[in-house]
């Protein structure tokens, strides 16, 4: 599996760690809501399709990236720095 | 001023190696660059962080990832978004930067000791690395003047192509020793010579 | 009669005479040779044993999908097993064995399986030893006992016990366009995509490329074959952006068209060149893929079908052809297709007798005629071959009438004939199609599976297409001259004897699976192809079926009573042929293993320093000095640091410079404590946790400059943080102007630690005091160690006056030896690993071993830690009911009341000889402390602090390890602190 790095260019797989669901919303610090920061740290939603993950091109650049990958075929619909679309 | 002992130093063996009937298509030297500096901006300081370099190397590079520029003794290239690294002949240039670079551009991290810097030129230069590294060393994917940020298993590296056949290569280290084996191995069916 | 060289022809060159020995006796063979042609050309058919009732086997084809005559190849003192003897170039002074036969292979004891026939049908494994036991000769237990006996005679070759010394080689590579196969449609596409201006790489398994036209009759453009095929190959040779890849195997076909690829370097010489590696492993990255892989020849299954003798037609015309051998003197060609016709009339034109063409068909095209009268020999159409015999070789068969799938009863004819040249029809090879493509789909004309529609950016060419004829793979520009056979193959797989008890039919040659076998796995209800695979294992042996599926599949179809085309096929994976272990591995493996080694480490060598691999790390774990034991060594360290002073290299710590103007703000958000109001040049311990309150990280932050701060972190976590804080800023908080990298290779460091450490840097220190006042604990001053610039921490992992002692990696030997030489008054001793263990076990320190990702700040007492005054990462988790429970397992110190070693893992339980079923907790580590005199531990247990003054025991069977333990506080020694701050 290739993912194509905004800042290397396409990448082999084993140049990247995965770094988890990027559906997740990191609840208010301050926040004592227990049943919110459960969700944030537990529950994912097992996507059969397009799923929105983070990805770190850990052997290259370190970039943190947001990919949307399609869990059915691997097929990568799109990778962008998370440093730009996260929040 | 102590002198800097280099990791390959005990494994370092002048000469030509390796398939004498091939010639030597590989030369392989450790560059021992008296600085190693990595600049990183903050965001949207990118451009500002470029005319600094310019200023300290006379450099002007391109927006474009992975763009650098290499003479004789100095070099600078970008390696990861908004970090570039300044590599000279010359110690305490990272002092020279600092100068110039002010909190609000972004900082300076002096990593003159803790990457070790191999040249690999040759006609076999790409082949050899492309036993290494699992990048396109062709000279359209790989321009003179660029970088890229790779790795070799765990042994992160960044490497940047200097002429149509010799590449600079910074490897941590505390692994420039057993990288230095595997790439003299890389390169012994080709015969090598080391500078 | 047997085979033999014959008199002239072949593409081998005959001027050049190699010796190799066969089970020790010596032949020789020419270059261009294969072992098969060269055994074949030294009259040998019989190579070797079958599976499972050790049958007599030879040559069955000339390629990759041999499935019998598999040898082992013995090169110095490694051995590999399984090696198709097809697939072997001969070189001078190769040495091969025989397998799976003792004591040889003439004479062989297993044979015997062969008359216990129906013993060993499909499904007796499970049937006889499989579930409770049933009565003496059933079920599990008795497997315990057959085991061996069954281990020793089934199988294959045996592998080496040695080492493999052989070295091996990754390469990545990148081109526009990879054509996989070398035959005519393969040659073409590559000179078609060179053209183009492409970047093309060829790939071919076989050491020379042209596929079949090396052994094919065509002429093209008015020329032989092979001149045409050495032209374009100079042409291609010649161009600087084609790369020729003979003797690789494209194997696999992964996601973004990348495939993996060996190259089998120099299996082909006796000796490697210098630097040359065996088998180079190609991971290749293609914009398009070509697949020109060809087709293989099937078989038809029909009783006493594995003698040696009997093999496939186009094997026959090939070893006649390129090699010059023919497989036999009088051959019978038995057919249900036009293609053996061919082939016919190459082995008469090499110089054997074919003695009759038998075809299932009642009728064939005006050319198969025409090429079998110039064969010479009867024909004999609607008739099957039923029934063979011959002891080591085939020496009879026996033919039958044959109509409608049906042997006609009567009419019986026998011809001698010591070679049965054998054509079911072809199959394209579509596996790396189907790795990378939908279900293959039948074509009832061709009776073949076609190749898919591609998932991925490949095209077809060639017979793998189904284009069977070498015009239709070279395309309309080039003018071929070739007899215009009909292919036409009559849809018949398998010639079933009509009742009465006949010879076994195989389907798969290499794992023994006869047609029966089949027919009783649909009786017992396997009749998925996917469940026939598994019960049978049809297509499981290392030729993966090349030849055997398709008429596997044909039999259950007619069994099941259903069209080839809905009983489907199994999805061919990856590997299409064997991948050598050592190739995969690589650099990954002995010489070239990566690892890291400090600024020291040729000291600590020279020193005797027993190494010790933490991660990628190699540290001292003890410096030995003659006949001293681990535990001696370690206990003279650490007793050395509590009386005077010792030195140890701690550079592999993880550090990460945290720079910026927010770096104070995101200190305080990683780490349980406040960092924001630590002064400029003082150190502080700190902790980190994950998300859900769980400790994750621990260590010291220095501040350097306002903005500018040294992250120290345990060795073997040091990437795991710096991802961690990566992903904060990245994902979390990309506000914060902070920048993290990596310079543990930066820095080398030293501690010095004892009562006499600040003596030592006092004599060897300039440009600073290091007394109280000016380095007091937890302070930090910059200075020179023999003109190096050193940044010094006072700060304690030993719970002595301790000092860590920074400077620049490549000045690292040098700072070290100016600390050990100014250390020398005081006696200074070097520690490692083992004696640091000791040394923070007494003081209560936690580590990895404590923090082990299941334990929470207050489980390991550092509540003290938790800031209440700001949110850090984990703080909103933290208090979680769970994790504030009165019986969690908590840190706590143990004393052995028996004076005996204690062991990590090793349980704690409240009554004596209890299993640890009945555990309160485990050792988490252990020594021998010299301060205390006693064998101590650290570790976890329920209720923590609560059971300190309680008897308790150690309960550790796998060592044998049982005793009576005190449950005390984890600050063994000095619980003050009061020797560090002095």
């Amino acid at each position: 599996m290739l993912i194509a790095c905004p800042y290397c260019g396409p990448r082999d797989l084993s140049e990247f760690t995965y770094q988890g669901d990027a559906n997740r919303t990191r609840p208010n610090p301050m926040s004592n809501d227990q049943s919110a920061w459960n969700a944030y740290v537990y529950e994912r939603v097992n996507t059969a399709g397009d799923h929105r993950e983070f990805w770190q091109h850990s052997g290259g650049c370190r970039a943190h990236l947001v990919v949307i990958r399609s869990t059915l075929t691997h097929e990568i619909k799109s990778v962008a720095f998370a440093r730009e679309t996260a929040k | 001023m102590a002198d800097i002992v280099s990791p390959l130093e005990p494994v370092y063996r002048r000469g030509a190696h390796g398939d004498r009937d091939g010639g030597s298509a590989v030369t392989l030297c450790e560059t021992r660059p008296g600085s190693i500096v990595q600049l990183a901006a903050w965001p949207g300081r990118e451009d500002a962080m470029r005319a600094a370099i310019r200023d300290a190397t006379g450099f002007s590079l391109a927006q474009a990832p992975g763009t650098g520029h290499a003479e004789e003794n100095r070099s600078a290239f970008g390696f990861a978004p908004g970090r570039w690294l300044v590599v000279d002949q010359i110690e305490g240039i990272g002092e020279t930067l600092r100068e110039k670079i002010g909190t609000d551009l972004g900082t300076v991290c002096d990593l003159s000791h803790g990457r070790t810097a191999i040249s690999i030129e040759g006609e076999k230069a790409e082949r050899v690395l492309s036993k290494l590294f699992a990048l396109d060393f062709a000279i359209d994917a790989f321009p003179v003047g660029q970088a890229k940020s790779t790795a070799h298993h765990d042994v992160f590296t960044l490497l940047q192509r200097t002429g149509a056949d010799r590449f600079e290569l910074y490897v941590y280290r505390s692994f420039a020793r057993s990288f230095w084996h595997l790439i003299c191995a890389s390169a012994e069916e080709f015969g090598y010579t080391v500078e | 009669m047997s085979p033999r060289r014959a008199h002239n022809g072949g593409r081998i060159d005959r001027s050049t005479t190699l010796r190799f020995t066969f089970d020790g006796t010596a032949m020789t063979g020419h270059a261009g040779d294969t072992l098969a042609s060269a055994l074949l050309a030294n009259g040998i058919s019989l190579i070797g044993r079958s599976f499972k009732y050790h049958r007599p086997r030879g040559v069955f084809s000339a390629g990759i999908d041999e499935p019998n005559a598999l040898v082992t190849v013995i090169k110095g003192n490694l051995r590999e097993p399984n090696v198709p003897a097809t697939q072997i170039e001969l070189y001078d002074g190769l040495t091969v064995e025989s397998q799976n036969r003792f004591p040889s292979l003439a004479f062989d004891i297993g044979a015997a399986n062969g008359l216990a026939g129906n013993l060993f049908a499909a499904g007796f494994y499970y049937k006889t030893f499989m579930g409770p036991v049933a009565g003496p000769l059933k079920g599990t237990r008795f497997w315990m006992f057959c085991e061996h006996f069954i281990r020793r005679a089934a199988g294959l070759g045996r592998a080496g016990h040695e080492p493999d010394t052989d070295r091996y080689e990754k390469m990545y590579g990148f081109c526009d366009v990879l054509v996989v196969g070398s035959g005519p449609a393969g040659l073409t596409a590559a000179r078609d995509a060179a053209a183009d201006g492409k970047k093309v790489f060829l790939a071919e398994q076989e050491p020379e490329l042209g596929g079949t036209l090396r052994w094919k009759s065509a002429a093209i453009d008015g020329r032989p074959a092979d001149d045409w095929v050495a032209s374009t190959l100079a042409e291609l040779a010649a161009l600087p952006n084609v790369t020729l890849l003979p003797r690789t195997t494209v194997w696999g076909y992964y996601d973004d068209n990348a495939l993996g690829a060996l190259e089998r370097v120099c299996d082909h010489k006796a000796h490697a060149a210098i630097g040359e590696p065996r088998h180079r492993h190609w991971t290749i990255r293609a914009k398009d893929v070509v697949l020109a892989t060809g087709a293989f020849e099937r078989p038809i299954v029909f009783p006493g079908n594995d003698r040696p003798g009997i093999m496939l037609a186009s094997a026959a015309a090939r070893y006649a052809t390129e090699y010059g051998v023919l497989p036999g003197e009088r051959i019978a060609i038995f057919a249900n297709n036009d293609s053996a016709y061919e082939a016919a009339l190459s082995l008469k034109d090499a110089g054997a007798e074919i003695a009759v063409i038998i075809d299932v068909r009642a009728g064939v095209s005006v050319a198969a005629r025409e090429l079998a009268r110039e064969a010479g020999g009867e024909l004999l159409l609607g008739y099957a071959v039923t029934n063979t015999s011959g002891a080591r070789r085939l020496r009879e068969i026996e033919v039958q009438p044959f109509a409608d799938g049906k042997i006609r009863e009567g009419g019986t004819r026998a011809f001698v004939v010591d070679c049965l040249a054998v054509s079911g029809g072809w199959s394209p090879a579509i596996h790396l199609a189907s790795q990378a493509g939908h279900a293959p789909q039948w074509d009832e004309a061709l009776q073949a599976f076609l190749p898919p529609a591609p998932t991925q950016r490949w095209t077809g060419a060639g017979a793998f297409t189904g284009a069977f004829s070498t015009a239709a793979a070279l395309g309309d520009d080039i003018a071929v001259n070739e007899p215009e056979i009909e292919y036409d193959p009559a849809p018949v797989f398998e010639i079933r004897p009509s009742g009465r008890k006949s010879a076994k039919a195989f389907v798969d040659l290499q794992h023994d699976v006869t047609a029966s076998d089949i027919r009783l796995a649909h009786r017992e209800g396997f009749r998925s192809v996917e469940h026939l695979k598994r019960y049978t294992t049809l297509g499981m042996a290392t030729d993966q079926g090349k030849s055997s599926n398709v008429p596997g599949l044909a039999i259950m179809a007619a069994a099941r009573g259903l069209p080839i085309s809905q009983v489907g096929t199994t999805r061919f994976r990856p590997p299409f042929s064997g991948v050598s272990l050592g190739a995969l591995a690589a650099d990954r493996h002995g010489h070239f293993k990566p690892e890291r080694l400090t600024p020291m480490h040729d000291w600590h060598v020279a020193r005797g320093a027993k190494m010790y691999a933490a991660g990628l790390w190699h540290r001292p774990m003890i410096y030995g000095t003659g006949g001293e034991t681990v535990e001696q060594a370690y206990v003279r360290e650490a007793r050395a640091v509590r009386e005077t002073v010792g030195i140890v290299d701690v550079s592999t710590l993880g550090k990460i410079a945290v720079q910026g103007p927010d770096a104070a703000e995101f200190l305080d958000r990683v780490y349980t404590n406040m960092f924001s109001t630590l002064p400029v040049n003082k150190a502080r311990y700190g902790l980190m946790l994950r998300e859900e309150g769980i400790a994750f990280d621990d260590g010291t932050t220095w501040r350097l400059g306002e903005h500018d701060f040294l992250m120290t972190t345990t060795t073997a976590n040091a990437g795991k943080v710096m991802q961690h804080l990566e992903y904060y800023l990245d994902c979390v908080w990309p506000e914060l102007r902070v920048h993290v990298t990596s310079v543990t290779d930066q820095w080398a460091g030293a501690a010095v630690a004892g009562p006499n450490a600040r003596h030592v840097l006092e004599s060897c220190v300039d440009g600073t005091r290091v007394d109280n006042d000016a380095l007091p604990f937890m302070g930090i001053v910059r200075g020179e160690i023999g003109g190096a610039p050193v940044t010094i921490c006072r700060l304690s992992f030993s719970g002595e006056l301790a000092y860590e002692v920074y400077c620049g990696a490549g000045h690292g030997q040098h700072v070290w030896d100016a600390l050990m030489a100014a250390g020398r008054t005081f006696e200074i001793v070097p520690y490692g690993l083992e004696a640091l263990g000791t040394l923070r076990i007494e003081k209560g320190h936690v580590t990895g071993a404590e923090i082990d990702g299941r334990t929470s700040p207050r489980d390991l007492y550092l509540d003290w830690m938790l800031s209440k005054k700001k949110p850090y990462v984990g703080s909103a988790m933290v208090d979680r009911e769970g994790l504030l429970a009165a019986d969690r397992i908590r840190l706590v110190g143990i004393v052995a009341l028996d004076d005996r070693p204690l062991n990590g893992g090793a349980h704690i339980v409240e009554r004596l000889g209890e299993e640890p079923r009945g555990s309160i907790g485990h050792i988490t580590a252990f020594c021998f402390s010299p301060a205390l005199g006693k064998y101590i531990a650290l570790a976890i247990v329920k209720g923590g602090k609560a059971r300190h003054g309680q008897r308790a025991y150690v309960s550790d069977p796998v060592r044998n390890r049982f005793g009576p333990v005190e449950i005390v506080s984890h600050h063994f020694f000095d619980p003050e602190g009061s020797r560090m701050h002095g």
